[in-house]
């Protein structure tokens, strides 16, 4: 019984999650279908940093520029090589993957502030070394892709099963497709092995060197892993955006994705697509509800003091302790598994 | 050659400044162990107190100094004691979270109080220029190189000589036996955090004279220059952070005009690539002493 | 668990949906017989805040001409969200204004990147990228490939070559250094004043770049004085502009200035001076097309009177000494003229066509002489200054009437 509610919950949410994206967009006028595309770009990339801050235990506040190793892998073949679109996503995941686990190495050697230091470093840096490359990037101007024919859906609409799909529709379901798969990729790739190794890791690396699990071997998977979905969410955000330059990546963007990961609830799956919407309406509605400059930070820094300070395990925490309440009121027993705060 | 001796000076002025910022970053992690990234908003705000009391209420500049300090210092206490306390003892990553969100915060607060325009901080010092040889020596520069050094002695005198500095350093390195011997651990804690945020309003009101511009980006770039200077001269070390700081400032000047490729482009991503070397052959800096992890 | 997890997640995107608005078609959306909506970005946090001003004076211009009517019984709503001069955020909010909000065309946006980042999407969707604040030259010469575009101010070349003609009449002696931003402003200043140089004795011997995430540009300038240049050219925006001239003071440098409009407002030039300590700031030379409000020339003049008291009702607080605010009225005012030009029966082609033909002499806020006109040949409104000099009391025009003539 036991076996089937550990399997047949998960799917069925899954499916019924999958199903809600699917019907969506028939509600949705076409702008908010650009929206809900970009939740779930943050969404890959969350699902990307979830792997190695929230299993493994390690602080990026660099994530963002992975994403523009991706992001520009992507506007490159594009424009210089007229690659199509699609053909760059794994290209980008692959390029973007190879730089984190290029990182990872010589981040084996630090831990904790210095690794969220040496990342921030990173991203602090990155836009001003693309600027200084700028006749393979394009420098400050960076590359515009609106209308080239790589760019699926930019010369008319898209076909899909027959069905003719605008712009905006096709992006949207082009992202959340390939969310969709990274959640099924990383859930696999979390549960069994792999998935304690990570969490050994963050639990205490002493002791998981003590029972034989290799760090180097990990933080670098995780490292490598965690790169790759930023990269393809940074290379599906420019192919949405139909533009890059090198302010599209900056340091607010990693720190609004570590926020995301943390607010959303580190280790948990689900919570993840919560820190997407986050990090996509906040803007919009800060701007919306104030009409002086610098009152959105103001709200952001209060938010997060006030999460932090308050709700330690995020909100998927919340949302953990509240069901679990509820399990219990019904008389059920749900076993908690290990390493889940 | 004239040229050369000129970018050491410029460069010694402005490794002051990151060195008295950098002062405060060490200050707070030996003291509570983190790594406050809202330092240089923190300094910002500070500064620009400073400069609305001497311009928009006509205060004369050492009495606004003074009282921007003391304002300082009861912030970062205010600081320490409402919003790091409670997640001190957590995990590394909610103190990050809860620096960041406090950098956002004070970075709105600055911009929201007193809108994103430039303004001038009347300097401390006069604007006169001496020539020695070629070299434009400019007594502002002097100063800020003299105030850099002189705060590292007072620290030094304070830590060394008197019953509070003692009972912070004591509060520092072991909290659990300081406390057995009746030192108030919280409090000294967050005289640290005063401490620090009275470092970072001086830093400020060197830096905005000396950049002769004052808006809310003023310490974002001299932030990481910061880092960069309390990574190489040892996170854990005063000593070496203003050592650091002079060092750093010196060496991207001299990098910028004589290795073209770096420039002035380049000049950020070189002070982040001293702090990923430093931090992956000796974490510990020049001065620093290694840590040993305890199993 | 997880099926309260999903139930919540269920209710955040029912949330989502919620807030979509209806879709709205109409022939030109934005635009009914008693209002029209435009839409712009403006940088009012991040490195280029100073800018906001560009945005609040055509706002408040805008809302006077609101009070007194409107334009053929139009009120004119100008919603403008703040980019931070992040070009990606400014894709992201024109897409929001356009298809969202429905605005009727895209106005007074500000930046040269953010611009270009634009354009491609604009004109694909027909929608008025009207009087984009930017000098890039690309605004007005490619009119043929990109007719929903126009821009305002003289352009950044057209503004180089005038000073270079300057420097090859005047100061032929001139060994002239360069400080310019890293961007096509920067090179497109240095671009004209090379072509108006072209030809004379004076040249330019040393240039030095700065990005505009550069905390200072102390270096640069150091290395600008050991080339021996008498001439010191100045193409930064207002902070890096202040610092150029602190440092070179410092330094002991006494060359002959020449600064870019930019970063030429009076306010700038008196924080550069250093309360009157600054000996290098005298004599810089300038050009220029706005009436600045801090000129005693113009205090009984009419026009500046109309701009305080416009100030006062519909931008209080804001710093009316700023000479942005001039800038946003001017463009509002040749706005305005535009829609009455295109007639009641207003939609974005006759909008764009109106803006295509302009000619107006008497725009209150721009300098005596100057007209901003535009044809089948001409897409730059503005390509007349005057020069003007900075002295103890103030900038002094001097001169006659500057016309650019190349593209």
């Amino acid at each position: 019984m036991r076996k089937v509610w550990r399997l047949g919950v998960p799917l069925a949410a899954f499916t019924t999650l999958a199903v809600a994206i699917a019907v969506m967009p028939r509600y949705l006028s076409g702008f908010r279908e650009q929206q809900a595309a970009y939740v779930g770009i943050f969404t890959i990339a969350l699902l990307g940093l979830n792997v190695l801050t929230g299993y493994t235990g390690q602080i990026s506040l660099g994530h963002g520029a992975f994403m523009g190793v991706g992001g520009y892998t992507t506007a490159i073949l594009m424009t210089d090589h007229g690659v199509k679109d699609l053909w760059t996503i794994p290209l980008a995941a692959l390029v973007a993957g190879g730089a984190g686990f290029l990182f990872g190495i010589p981040a084996l050697r630090l831990s904790g502030l210095y690794l969220a230091l040496a990342t921030f470093a990173i991203a602090v840096a990155t836009p001003a070394v693309i600027k200084k490359f700028e006749h393979f990037t394009g420098g400050g101007s960076g590359k515009n892709l609106f209308g080239k024919p790589e760019l699926t859906g930019s010369l008319g609409p898209v076909h899909l099963f027959g069905h003719p799909l605008s712009f905006y529709n096709w992006l949207y379901y082009l992202v959340w497709t390939i969310a969709l798969l990274g959640y099924v990729v990383s859930w696999l790739f979390l549960r069994g092995r792999v998935g304690r190794a990570l969490r050994a890791v963050r639990d205490s690396e002493t002791a998981a060197v003590s029972s034989g699990v290799s760090l180097a071997r990990y933080k670098t998977l995780a490292f490598g892993v965690s790169a790759a979905y930023a990269g393809v969410a940074g290379s599906l955000y420019v192919i949405v955006t139909n533009f890059v330059n090198p302010d599209t990546f900056p340091i607010n963007l990693s720190i609004f994705l570590l926020v995301g990961v943390v607010v959303g609830g580190l280790g948990s799956l689900l919570g993840v697509i919560a820190g997407g919407v986050l990090i996509e309406f906040l803007p919009f509605w800060a701007q919306d509800h104030s009409k002086s400059p610098g009152a959105p930070s103001v709200v952001y820094g209060v938010v997060l003091i006030a999460l932090m300070v308050l709700l330690p395990s995020g909100a998927a925490g919340l949302v953990r302790r509240g069901s679990d309440v509820l399990v219990g009121l019904t008389g059920g027993r749900y076993h908690r598994r290990s390493g889940d705060e | 050659m004239a040229n050369f001796f000129q970018q050491v000076v410029s460069g010694l002025a402005s490794g002051g400044i990151y060195g008295s910022l950098a002062l405060a970053l060490v200050l707070i992690h030996r003291a509570t162990g983190v790594i406050n990234f809202a330092q240089g908003e923190m300094a910002t705000f500070s500064t620009y107190i400073l400069w609305t009391l001497t311009a928009n209420h006509g205060w004369p500049y050492w009495p606004a100094v003074a009282f921007t300090l003391a304002v300082s210092f009861a912030g970062g206490v205010g600081v320490h004691q409402l919003v790091v306390r409670p997640v001190e003892r957590g995990s590394v990553l909610r103190v990050v979270i809860v620096t960041i969100g406090l950098l956002l915060m004070l970075n709105g607060l600055t911009t929201w109080i007193w809108g994103g325009s430039q303004h001038t901080l009347h300097s401390p010092f006069p604007t006169r220029t001496f020539d020695v040889g070629g070299v434009a020596i400019s007594i502002q520069d002097v100063g800020t190189i003299g105030v850099s050094i002189g705060i590292v002695v007072v620290l030094w005198l304070f830590f060394q000589f008197t019953k509070v500095g003692l009972a912070l350093r004591a509060a520092a390195t072991n909290p659990t036996e300081a406390r057995l011997v009746g030192v108030r651990v919280p409090w000294m804690l967050g005289l640290g955090w005063g401490l620090a945020a009275v470092l970072g309003a001086i830093a400020g009101a060197l830096a905005a004279p000396s950049l002769a511009s004052l808006d809310p980006s003023l310490m974002q770039a001299i932030l990481i220059y910061a880092f960069a200077a309390a990574v190489l001269g040892g996170i854990d070390s005063p000593a070496g952070a203003v050592v650091g700081g002079l060092l750093l400032g010196v060496g991207l000047n001299l990098l910028g005009v004589y290795v073209d490729f770096i420039g002035a482009d380049l000049r950020l991503p070189a002070a982040l690539a001293v702090i990923l070397v430093v931090l992956l052959l000796r974490p510990s800096g020049l001065f620093g002493k290694t840590a040993v992890k305890r199993v | 668990m997880v099926a309260a997890v999903v139930a919540l997640m269920l209710a955040l995107l029912a949330a989502a949906v919620a807030v979509a608005g209806p879709g709205r078609v109409s022939a030109d959306p934005g635009v009914t017989p008693t209002s029209i909506l435009l839409g712009g970005t403006t940088p009012l946090t991040g490195p280029a805040a100073a800018y906001a001003s560009v945005a609040r004076g055509a706002n408040a211009y805008l809302q006077y001409v609101n009070a007194r009517g409107g334009v053929f019984g139009r009120k004119i709503t100008y919603k403008y969200l703040d980019d931070a001069y992040n070009p990606a955020n400014t894709v992201q909010q024109t897409r929001q204004l356009v298809e969202q909000d429905h605005v009727f065309a895209i106005f007074n946006s500000l930046g040269t990147e953010q611009n270009l980042a634009i354009r491609d999407y604009l004109n694909a969707m027909k929608v008025p990228q009207l009087f984009a604040a930017t000098g890039d030259t690309s605004f007005g010469a490619d009119a043929a490939t990109y007719p929903y575009a126009i821009a305002f101010q003289p352009s950044y070349q057209a503004e180089g070559f005038l000073l270079g003609k300057y420097l090859a009449r005047a100061r032929p002696s001139a060994r002239i250094a360069v400080l310019a931003q890293n961007d096509s402003y920067g090179r497109d200043l240095l671009l004209g004043l090379k072509r108006g140089l072209a030809g004379g004795k004076a040249k330019v011997i040393a240039a030095q770049n700065y990005e505009v995430t550069a905390s200072d540009v102390q270096s640069q300038v150091a290395k600008l004085k050991s080339s021996g240049a008498n001439t010191f050219a100045i193409f930064a925006t207002p902070q890096f502009a202040i610092q150029a001239y602190v440092y070179a003071d410092r330094l002991g440098w006494r060359p002959f200035v020449v600064n870019n409009a930019v970063s030429s407002a009076s306010n700038i030039m008196v924080l550069a001076s250093e309360g009157g300590k600054n000996r290098d700031v005298i004599g810089t030379v300038s050009v220029v097309f706005l009436k600045d409000p801090t000129d005693p020339k113009w205090k009984a003049d009419a026009a500046i009177k109309l701009y305080r008291q416009i100030m006062a009702r519909y931008a209080k607080g804001a710093d009316v000494g700023d000479v942005y605010h001039v800038y946003g009225m001017a463009v509002a005012y040749t706005l305005v003229e535009a829609l009455k030009k295109a007639g009641k029966n207003l939609t974005r082609d006759g909008l764009v066509k109106a803006v295509g033909h302009l000619d107006i002499e008497n725009n209150p806020f721009v300098l005596p002489g100057i007209a901003i006109k535009t044809g089948p040949t001409d897409h730059f409104p503005l390509n007349q200054v005057y020069l003007q000099q900075w002295t103890k009391s103030g900038w002094k025009q001097f001169g006659g009437l500057l016309t650019y003539k190349g593209q």
